[in-house]
């Protein structure tokens, strides 16, 4: 079965860079996946979670992104992230501390954080594309 | 003269000297190899967004709001300066190069008629430029440890220039920092952040890639990927910026303390030779007392 080329880089060091079967993105205007052959796309992301699968469908890993921007085209998909963490390594009390700290607070920074800490909480809880 | 004993001391403390500096070499030796490292790290996602913004830089019009980023304000009469220096001294030109190459600019900008300021980053150029120019700083940052805290510091440079910016308090933006060649050499480069300078970097791509630019989709839309790529280019460039400054410190602090145990070890080696003199015209001042007074019986 094809294969495409996955990048996930952020301004400190390049996370993932691997051969996967599929991987799905968190796009601006609703979640992608990109296979093997996909359309040449540029698309900025949202905070959410990216998920990597492997040739069998089977999901590799599940990261999470604050924003940033992907782009694909037929061979590889490249995205660019700001602050990357695995969502198996988000600790979700001290993220639930964060947003009860954040939520005073009213200028943009700080309602642009709680956005993050909130769609963090998200993509722990939630089990969407899980099994593909 | 000097007595035997005061060579002494002399030696000694020429010697501790010598052990200091060569403790800073090493860590200084390996705090560059950690930085270069990083400096490695970060040149994936530099290039791409890099490569991003090229193809997309050409389907920008003049705008308002974000997009001023890199269409400009139209103006050109406020310049800021960033001096990039590092936080410590004792690492030979480094500073003082930065911070003479500032005046330099700042003088010739003026010359011009501009208005300039400054926002001096690290505090070996704050602590000058407030001796120097105290009523043309706008701003100033120290302590970013980029090392340490990564993007972040990065971060707080470019939100606050940011910041300024939106405020219409400049129209253009020059960085000076030192740019890591190798580990003995830095060069002093100027570079254009605000409004950002896509002339050199992009046009020899573009040429190539834009019949592969054409097909691409873009979601939501080119303005609103703009829109979002800006501010981070803007913030990158910064990050980029810091991790050559730091990797260049440690390699100028490593070439001078190189330099300094070098010298403090000749200064011991001349200090040992007059000493051994001192003790020998010593004694023969002796034996010819000496010998001259048995002579004289």
């Amino acid at each position: 079965m094809a294969t495409i080329s996955f990048d996930l880089v952020s301004p400190e060091n390049l996370i993932f860079n691997d051969e996967v079967g599929m991987i799905i993105v968190p796009g601006k205007d609703g979640d992608f996946g990109v296979l093997p052959g996909h359309s040449k796309v540029m698309s900025s992301l949202r905070p959410g979670r990216v998920m990597v699968y492997g040739e069998g469908k089977n999901l590799l890993k599940s990261f999470f992104v604050s924003g940033g921007f992907a782009e694909v085209n037929p061979e590889k998909c490249i995205v660019l992230a700001e602050s990357v963490d695995e969502v198996n390594a988000l600790d979700k009390s001290s993220i639930e501390k964060e947003i009860q700290e954040l939520s005073g607070q009213e200028n943009d920074m700080a309602k642009e954080q709680l956005g993050i800490a909130k769609a963090k909480i998200d993509a722990i809880d939630s089990n969407f594309y899980e099994k593909v | 003269m000097p007595s035997l004993k005061d060579i002494k001391t002399q030696i000694n403390s020429v010697g501790s000297t010598r052990k200091i500096t060569s403790a800073m070499k090493m860590v200084a030796a390996s705090k560059l190899r950690r930085s270069q490292e990083k400096a490695e790290a970060a040149r994936p996602y530099s290039s791409r967004l890099e490569e991003m913004l090229a193809s997309l830089a050409s389907s920008a019009a003049s705008g308002e709001g974000i997009i001023k980023l890199l269409t400009g304000t139209g103006n050109d009469q406020n310049y800021v300066v960033v001096p990039v220096s590092a936080d410590r001294g004792l690492c030979g030109g480094f500073n003082s190069s930065i911070n003479k190459e500032t005046f330099r600019l700042v003088k010739s900008l003026e010359d011009d008629g501009k208005n300039v300021q400054l926002m001096p980053v690290g505090k070996k150029s704050r602590d000058f430029f407030n001796r120097v120019m105290k009523d043309k700083i706008l701003d100033s940052l120290a302590d970013l440890n980029v090392s340490v805290n990564g993007y972040d510091a990065a971060l707080q440079v470019s939100n606050k220039l940011q910041e300024l910016y939106f405020d219409g308090k400049f129209d253009k933006c020059i960085i000076v920092f030192n740019k890591f060649k190798s580990a003995i050499s830095q060069e002093v480069t100027k570079q254009q952040l605000i409004p950002l300078d896509v002339s050199d970097s992009s046009k020899e791509e573009n040429v190539d890639d834009s019949a592969a630019k054409a097909i691409y989709d873009y979601e939501p839309d080119e303005e609103t990927i703009l829109k979002d790529l800006l501010p981070k280019n803007v913030s990158i460039q910064i990050f980029k910026v810091l991790l050559e400054s730091d990797a260049g410190e440690h390699g100028a602090r490593m070439a001078a303390m190189d330099n300094a145990t070098r010298n403090a070890g000749e200064m011991i080696d001349s200090l040992t030779l007059k000493y051994n003199r001192t003790r020998q015209a010593f004694i023969t001042k002796e034996l010819i007392e000496i010998i001259s007074g048995a002579e004289s019986i």
